[in-house]
């Protein structure tokens, strides 16, 4: 096989920060346990050996499958995990041991699809598939018998031993869906057969598909009282609309129509009113639901600028401090300076993927960089956000840091979508060989024994 | 696309903004208002993890420390008493669901190593070890504090021994008192069940009686009455009082009356080694409300007393208001009766004025604390309360008191070896229908030429019990002369 200058400098620049990455978490996870219990507990040593080793996994997957890919989304990725990894052993020995079997999974998911989709565009043919199949995750919870309803949002499946949140996948599925869609009909759409006022309307007919896709998400999130997803689906529609169509009259369209859905919303249920009860004031609730809210506000107090330490604080006193309020955890034992490196590891990775959007030369993949981007730069600002109360809480995992197979799975899948669309446009832009995938060899290869056959 | 591409970077950057800005506010704006909310136990949580100081008296016993508990215990560290109850009310208790009291609340940042300057001192052994914590040095001994503890017995009171000079305390007894060890056990339900049942004691065993609580003075406080008296210029110590046995104060026809009924008088000497009641009611009423009430504040009554002790009390005598039209109050309030309240260690600052030629030092338990190298980080230097009283006052006093050691009723208090102390009684009748009960004091310092040791011994009246039966004297003189004899027989500690 053979490569370029740009390929293999963007492999080593992925190691190096991989590498860098890795030695942040072994670092941080020495300090956890020495902080903890004075000791290392030995039996999870060889499980985060096993975690770095799988990054490492993902990276050299990359050199064979994804040669020009963007080095540095990966590796951010990476270092999210790590530090989420050692809040998690920190939290929970067991939880710890059981991230390690959903890493090797989410690495394995991430591998495999590299391996399958070898060039991006190859997804735009798949995009009522991904319609159906979105539609079918998002409903799925609500069938009796496998649905179950954890912390009062009816989102997770059982099947048998395994559970899962279908809903981390549904949104890379309808990711795809309006990424296809909107390839195909955004100057259909965006042209505007109608006037009204100082807004062109498309045709309904061009728009009916994303706005019944739109509501259907919407609608079934809302009857499973998960308001973070619904919020995040939102926010992909009107995201995806606005970016293909260029017009800035579907955000505004996008605004007034959120704010009607959150009226509606606060006016309709209950749930809903105590969240924004608790977001405005969580004092008189200090006793109930209220709690963890307070609890979060004291961990990042009491964490202050530089944080308790590793292992010195007491995140254990917050409510599912693993998953949706592990940003909490993080904020008193690492304090400011650590929340605020994983905010700018998010904002690295939301410019690292819009960045693939704006090289990428293809409207599909551009609209499906920037969707999956959006939902990792809006699901993580989502729950960042309830956690320290800039906006009511929803609960909702924090992107490769919390606790949670699903979550781990589909965001990994994710990433693997943005490697293959940014190393896609590599190869077009002639940055790196564009070689014959191993699908293409096959087919030409049977095309050539087709022709042989036909010919005498 | 690429225009709106960039501009969504653009937004969610400004959303990620708004979080940093809220971080900031979290965990630096509101830190201090969040941290200090009750509700946020997790610096005291962090605090039962991290090795605290010791406490440790004169002569390097150890009243308090943290040993590093088993494994399995909720916390790494457990606060041990090893003298147990012996110095409960100066120590304090240090608990994780119910505070702490005494030198554990007030010294809590010394013994975290948490005060400014140690942490100044940690910043140079960062990589060396994490071991910042700080101890207190007292200036109080537990061979003394043992020996007032024997000698006060089970009987409900306090024993207060002071430096004069310095206002040191040596030994602070306060009876009925508890072992802090039993509340600081980690077993939080534990805790609850002794607290719940100190509380409900009769005797107030968490209250720190020697300067928490108030007694009626009784005799004990003609001291103060004579030396407002002297240095008003109404009495002299030729001063002759008639021999009566009932005084008719003005403002009404009920008369009052010597300590038992009897006839008392003679020479101010006399009077007040034999502790005549009616020539003070006489000298209260000649100085009147004004001059009385102004003595009594030059003396630090009505505020609390300058310990280094958290919540001290203050003693009371009362407002001129209070008195003009009641000048009976007044005339009782002259031997100590009536409205007239005293805290046990501001009694024995009363004695130490006398000693200390006048001048009234602020007493301290705590001598000095020091960082975990050894380093002082504080020494308490002696300080002047308030000089109530000239010199030429003190020695006119010091004369009386001798009178009362050696003639009258203070004999109990004669010291071994000759040493002569001075010395006043009290009983302070607490009712005057129904089964008698009294306070019993005495008060006094020695050697009285060139005072070492100033001394405050109450115990408080029960009904039907010895202290009723006897006068001041004969009760808590005993106590005064063994604690004082001890003194001089182990000047300093010898660790026994």
């Amino acid at each position: 096989m053979s490569s370029s200058p740009i390929a293999a400098a963007r492999r080593r620049t992925e190691l190096g920060l991989i590498v860098m990455a890795a030695t942040i978490t072994g670092a941080a996870y020495t300090l956890a346990s020495l902080g903890k219990n004075a000791v290392i507990p030995p039996i999870l040593v060889p499980f985060l050996i096993i975690v770095l080793g799988l990054l490492v996994v993902a990276h050299l997957a990359n050199r064979v499958l994804a040669k020009g890919a963007d080095g540095t989304i990966l590796p951010l990725a990476a270092m999210l995990h790590g530090i989420g990894y050692v809040i998690i052993a920190r939290l929970s020995e067991r939880s710890a041991g059981l991230q390690t079997t959903w890493t090797f999974v989410a690495i394995l998911a991430y591998v495999a699809t590299l391996v399958i989709i070898q060039r991006a565009g190859d997804l735009a043919r798949y995009q009522w598939s991904f319609l159906a199949v979105g539609a079918a995750l998002l409903l799925l919870p609500l069938v009796p018998g496998i649905g179950n309803s954890k912390g009062g949002a009816r989102i997770w499946v059982s099947l048998g031993p395994i559970n899962f949140q279908p809903g981390e996948f549904a949104k890379i599925a309808l990711a795809l869906f309006f990424a296809g869609y909107l390839a195909d009909h955004r100057e259909l759409i965006a042209s505007g057969a109608w006037r009204v006022g100082p807004f062109h309307l498309p045709e309904l007919r061009h728009l009916l598909p994303i706005a019944l896709a739109w509501g259907f998400a919407v609608v079934v999130m809302v009857a499973e009282q998960d308001l973070g997803s619904s919020l995040l689906f939102f926010t992909l529609f009107v995201v995806m609309m606005w970016v293909s169509t260029e017009r800035a009259s579907y955000l505004v369209i996008g605004l007034v129509l959120f704010s009607g859905a959150a009226f509606a919303a606060w006016k309709l249920f209950d749930h809903v009113k105590t969240r924004v009860a608790i977001w405005r004031n969580p004092w008189p609730q200090y006793s109930g639901k209220g709690y963890q809210v307070v609890q979060a506000m004291f961990a990042f107090a009491n964490g202050g600028t530089g944080g308790t330490g590793l292992g010195l604080g007491s995140p254990n006193k917050i409510p599912v401090a693993k998953t949706d309020f592990i940003f909490a955890a993080i904020g008193e034992e690492l304090g400011l300076l650590g929340t605020t490196a994983i905010l700018i590891g998010f904002l690295l990775m939301i410019g690292g993927g819009l960045r693939i959007a704006i090289r990428a030369d293809r409207p599909f993949d551009k609209l499906l960089a920037t969707g999956l981007t959006t939902i990792v730069g809006m699901q993580a600002f989502i729950i960042i956000g309830g956690v320290t109360r800039v906006v009511p809480l929803t609960g909702i995992a924090l992107p490769f840091v919390s606790y949670g197979g699903s979550s781990l799975l589909a965001n990994y899948v994710l990433l693997a979508l943005l490697v293959r669309v940014s190393d896609s446009t590599a190869r077009r832009l002639g940055e790196t060989p564009n070689e014959l995938t191993a699908q293409e060899r096959i087919k030409a290869y049977r095309q050539r024994r087709a022709a042989a056959k036909a010919l005498p | 696309m690429n225009k709106q591409i960039r501009r969504l970077a653009v937004a969610l950057l400004a959303c990620y903004l708004v979080l940093f800005v809220q971080l900031n506010v979290l965990a630096v704006g509101r830190q201090q208002e969040l941290n200090a909310d009750p509700r946020n136990n997790r610096q005291t949580e962090r605090d039962f993890n991290r090795p605290r100081g010791s406490i440790v008296a004169a002569d390097g016993t150890v009243l308090a420390r943290s040993v590093p508990t088993t494994r399995g215990d909720q916390f790494k560290y457990q606060r041990e008493y090893p003298t147990g109850d012996l110095f409960g009310n100066v120590t304090g208790y240090y608990t994780f669901s119910f505070g702490s009291t005494q030198l554990e609340l007030t010294q809590n940042d010394v013994l975290m190593g948490d005060t400014d300057e140690q942490k100044l001192r940690a910043i140079g052994g960062l990589f060396s070890g994490s071991d910042n914590t700080g101890s207190v040095v007292l200036s109080m001994r537990p061979d003394v504090q043992q020996v007032a503890a024997d000698a006060l017995g089970t009987r409900e009171g306090s024993v207060v021994v002071m430096n004069p000079h310095t206002g040191a305390v040596i030994a602070m007894i306060s009876n009925p008192r508890y072992n802090p060890a039993d509340v600081a056990v980690h077993n939080s339900k534990r805790a609850e069940e002794v607290l719940t049942f100190l509380n409900a004691l009769p005797g107030k065993p968490l209250l720190a009686n020697a300067y928490q609580e108030r007694y009626m003075p009784g005799s004990s406080f003609k001291v103060i009455t004579t030396s407002i008296a002297f240095e008003n210029g109404v009495t002299a110590l030729d001063r002759q009082f008639p021999s009566t046995k009932e005084y008719v104060p003005p403002q009404t026809t009920d008369p009052i009356q010597n300590f038992g009924g009897t006839v008392c008088g003679g020479s101010m000497v006399e009077v007040f080694f034999r502790s005549c009641n009616i020539p003070f009611a006489q000298l209260a009423i000649e100085l009147g409300p004004e001059k009385m009430v102004e003595g009594t504040k030059k003396w630090g009554i009505g505020e609390k007393v300058p310990i280094d002790l958290p919540a001290p009390a203050a003693s009371g005598f009362g407002e001129v208001s209070d008195f003009t039209d009641q000048l009976p109050l007044l005339a009782i309030g002259g031997f100590g009766q009536g409205s007239t309240t005293m805290v046990p260690l501001h009694m024995a600052m009363v004695a130490s004025t006398i000693a200390n030629g006048g001048v009234m030092m602020k007493p301290h338990v705590v001598d000095a604390t020091l960082a975990h190298d050894g380093g002082v980080l504080s020494r308490t230097t002696p300080s002047v309360w308030k000089t109530p009283i000239a010199a030429t006052t003190a020695e006119t006093l010091t004369t009386l008191m001798i009178g009362v050691v050696n003639q009258g009723t203070g004999k109990p208090m004669q010291l071994d070896g000759g040493i002569q102390a001075a010395a006043k009684t009290g009983t302070a009748q607490l009712n005057t229908t129904g089964p008698e009960r009294s306070n019993a004091w005495i008060i006094g310092f020695a050697p009285a030429t060139d005072p070492q040791y100033a001394i405050a011994v109450v115990l408080k009246g029960g009904p039907n019990d010895e202290i009723s039966a006897g006068t001041g004297g004969k009760l808590a003189g005993p106590i005064a002369k063994t604690v004082l004899d001890y003194l001089f027989a182990h000047p300093s500690a010898t660790g026994g």
